[in-house]
């Protein structure tokens, strides 16, 4: 056995000095070859198909991007951004091995929807790898003490629940809060309830739906019976469908506040006969604009379409216009590549570590125009007072006029002729 | 120091050019500070600000400065408040050399801590407030505190020196003005003052050549204290005894000393605890036997070299008093600050110089094995004791 070990020590010495005599090579800027970054995107493509195409194509429009004007510059090299697609089809055992396997690939950072994050991030954290969740707000899951490698470009079911008692408290209603059983709606419930503790005069009752169920009847029937004037619905984009179905089935014109979920293509797409049942529908969401104006992420929309074509929602509105989905959750990964981009600039380096350290250190402006970035008190790159509210009518949305931050929003164009 | 110089040695190449002109030369104002820092710098590069001209920012700081029983800071702990009025977006740096920071009381939105800075952003619906309780690096806030402290204990003897250590040299100008203007300029400038406003920008005419001459300048400090001792003092001086309690208060600057010294027969080691906060310069501003510079001046016949040199020192210490107040700087450069300082006896020991912990560490270990081998001993002597009882 010592003999055979010996020998192999005795080889591995010149091809470890090959192997660095190469690097050393590889990496003279002299070569004036491009090196190459992975960034690792894990998103359910079988499970949640349009978020994932949508997370996936913000950032490789951003590394797109960033390839067509020379890639990114560090340690007097140049570097292109590879985007790798893993499909962890919502599933955590599926993200634990996308990760093990982008980790192998030299990823220098992954971008997920927040599946498997409790999981995933150790194994990412050992490495010094940066995981960024670009669309689930669970609280909990982004935490800079205990796990430092965990950043989010998403609006926070803290910040949603949060924003929704500050505007619904004092409009005086008697609000239903009404969760389904997934993790997304287990979620929110805790967060809606912690932002409602203060005022429970407000909250008519607190009803867990059952997941997947099409026909919510008998528990919106008792939200009514509870005297409830409002009903605030976080869940699955199906729970949201079932409950409008449900209420204005019954002839129940209460007003639904819903999280993003609630913009979700699939909830127009399931109440595409009675498109009268979604308007009025609330959704609260990260804004898509600043206080610069459209101008920035429209462009970035222009660019996005060009390069993809339109997230078609799959509706019409009364015009006959076909309903398109302003691309939000693209802008958070692409915006995302963009800060990983600073931070290899600012780190002057693609070690890991040390690019998971200048993340903290960096912001850059966003594909609407804001900033964005985190820094050593927060991972959370959309804050709170970003959340904004837009109102449903004719299946697309415009901001609320009776929120102080919504009233300053223009409304987006989302529909295409022809 | 190098704005001021920049104006007066331009005002002085003008008047080169022609003798004859008449020139304006700029004063002291609000922003154009005499050294560096105070405010702390921002460190790290900082990232776009943003702050909509219709946002406006009133602030408020309380320095917490814990100090070793010989006076040296040991910790700096910040508290500042921004009181935001206006609507819109806002992404505003603090320049903070902070190790930590948390939402401070009343807090409306969570700061954020990058190296040397504190960020603010978030959109503002008309009013916000935005609080952070941030612990500063001693060795990075400590040089710009605006009172110095040595305390000292000598046998019996305890002393106590409170020195305004805003102090520094400056560059100001002289030359033939006009008498009704400065003594205007001056009741302009003490206006503000009392009113607590910002110096505005103004200027003055020069006839014909100036001329540089160095001043030394300071912001008048109020500082109040109480030292608290174990036992009664004996005696007292520079301070006012009651009990155990040794008060003091004084002005440091504004024509009076500089320093300010407490001396203590017995009573033990004390806790301090001292406020300070930058006061304007009323004693200079005073008008003499009048109730404005304006009537003084044409009563009294006041040189008017005299005036001008008393326009140019005032507002230079109330530019300097402006930079205490923005320790840690109002993202809103036009906007109000005040800042209150606090110097209190801190529980935390300072830490030993190197060398020092290297010949303590070594002082230790001798008084460990003197121990054991006294406890051997003793150990020893008792057993031989406990044989023969």
């Amino acid at each position: 056995m010592t003999p055979n070990l010996t020998a192999v020590r005795r080889l591995m010495v010149p091809l470890a000095g090959l192997a660095l005599l190469a690097a050393g090579c590889g990496g003279s800027s002299s070569s004036g070859a491009p090196g190459k970054i992975v960034l690792a995107v894990d998103v359910p493509v079988t499970g949640s198909p349009y978020i994932a195409q949508t997370i996936r194509q913000g950032a490789e429009l951003a590394a797109d991007n960033l390839n067509g004007g020379g890639g990114i510059r560090a340690d007097g090299r140049n570097y292109r951004v590879s985007v790798k697609l893993y499909d962890n089809h919502l599933s955590a055992r599926q993200a634990v091995q996308d990760t093990r396997r982008a980790l192998d690939a030299g990823a220098l950072a992954i971008v997920t929807d927040g599946t498997g994050i409790d999981a995933t991030w150790p194994l990412a954290h050992q490495d010094h790898v940066p995981i960024t969740i670009t669309y689930d707000g669970g609280t909990g899951l982004v935490d800079p003490a205990t796990r430092p490698n965990v950043f989010r470009i998403a609006p926070t079911n803290h910040g949603i629940a949060f924003r929704y008692a500050e505007y619904l408290i004092p409009k005086k209603l008697k609000v239903a809060l009404l969760s389904d059983d997934s993790a997304y709606g287990q979620d929110g419930a805790a967060d809606i309830g912690r932002a409602f503790s203060e005022n429970p005069k407000s909250v008519a009752l607190k009803l867990t739906l059952p997941a997947g169920e099409t026909d919510l009847s008998p528990q919106i029937l008792r939200a009514k019976r509870a005297g409830a004037t409002a009903l605030l619905a976080w869940g699955q984009p199906s729970t949201i469908a079932a409950v409008l179905t449900a209420a204005r089935s019954r002839g129940w014109n209460v007003p639904v506040y819903t999280p993003p979920t609630g913009a979700d293509p699939f909830v127009r797409q399931q109440l595409a006969d009675h498109p009268e049942w979604v308007d009025g529908l609330t959704f609260a969401s990260g804004r898509m604009t600043a206080e610069v104006g459209t101008g920035p992420f429209l462009a970035f929309q222009s660019q996005y379409e060009s390069t993809y074509g339109a997230d078609k929602v799959g509706v019409k509105n009364s015009q006959g216009a076909a309903v398109i989905q302003p691309p939000e959750f693209a802008m958070y990964s692409n915006d995302f590549v963009h800060v990983l981009a600073a931070a290899i600039t600012h780190a002057n380096s693609v070690e890991r570590a040390k690019v998971l350290e200048a993340l903290e250190q960096v912001s850059t402006q966003g594909a609407n125009g804001d900033s964005r970035g985190f820094n050593e008190q927060s991972h959370e790159g959309v804050v709170d007072d970003d959340v904004y509210f837009a109102r449903f009518h004719d299946m697309t949305f415009a901001p609320v006029k009776d929120d102080a931050l919504s009233a300053t929003l223009p409304v987006l164009p989302q529909t295409r002729t022809g | 120091m190098r704005r001021t110089l920049g104006a007066v040695l331009a005002g002085a190449a003008l008047a080169a050019a022609s003798p004859a002109a008449a020139e304006q030369v700029v004063l002291p104002s609000a922003g154009r500070y005499l050294s560096q820092s105070p405010p702390l710098a921002v460190g790290g590069p900082s990232p776009r600000v943003e702050l909509p001209l219709q946002i406006h920012i009133s602030a408020g700081l309380r320095v917490l400065v814990g100090v070793a029983p010989d006076g040296r800071p040991v910790s700096v702990q910040a508290r500042h408040r921004l009181v935001m009025t206006g609507r819109g977006d806002y992404q505003v740096v603090v320049g903070a050399p902070a190790t930590s920071l948390r939402a401070g009381p009343g807090s409306e939105s969570q700061p954020g801590l990058r190296t040397g800075q504190i960020l603010w952003a978030g959109f503002s619906p008309g009013r916000k407030v935005l609080a952070v309780d941030a612990t500063l690096r001693p060795v990075a806030s400590a040089p710009f505190l605006p009172v110095r402290l040595i305390a000292r204990r000598d046998g019996e003897r305890y002393s106590l020196t409170v020195t305004n250590a805003t102090a520094l040299s400056q560059v100001a100008f002289a030359g033939r003005a006009k008498r009704a203007e400065v003594a205007s300029l001056l009741d302009d400038t003490r206006r503000q003052a009392l009113a607590g406003l910002r110096l505005a920008q103004a200027f003055v005419t020069i006839d014909g050549p100036s001329r540089t001459r160095p001043v030394r300048i300071a912001a008048p400090v109020r500082v109040e204290g109480v030292l608290r001792f174990p036992a009664a003092p004996e005696s007292v001086s520079g301070g006012t005894q009651n009990g155990r309690d040794v008060s003091f208060a004084a002005t440091l600057g504004d024509g009076r000393p500089l320093s300010l010294h407490v001396g203590v027969r017995g009573g033990g080691i004390p806790l301090l605890r001292l406020v300070a906060r930058t006061v304007p310069p009323t004693r200079a501003l005073t008008p003499p036997g009048s109730a404005s510079w304006t009537v003084a001046a044409r009563r009294r016949r006041i040189r008017v070299p005299a005036l001008l040199a008393r326009l140019e020192t005032t507002r230079m210490q109330l530019v300097r008093a402006d930079q205490f107040d923005r320790f840690l700087e109002n993202p809103d450069t036009q906007g109000p600050s005040r800042a209150l300082y606090v110097y209190a006896s801190s529980a935390v020991r300072p830490p030993r110089a190197s060398a020092a912990s290297g010949s303590g560490s070594g002082s230790d270990a001798l008084v460990i094995a003197l121990a054991i081998a006294g406890s051997v001993v003793v150990a020893g002597a008792a057993l031989v004791f406990w044989a023969n009882s």
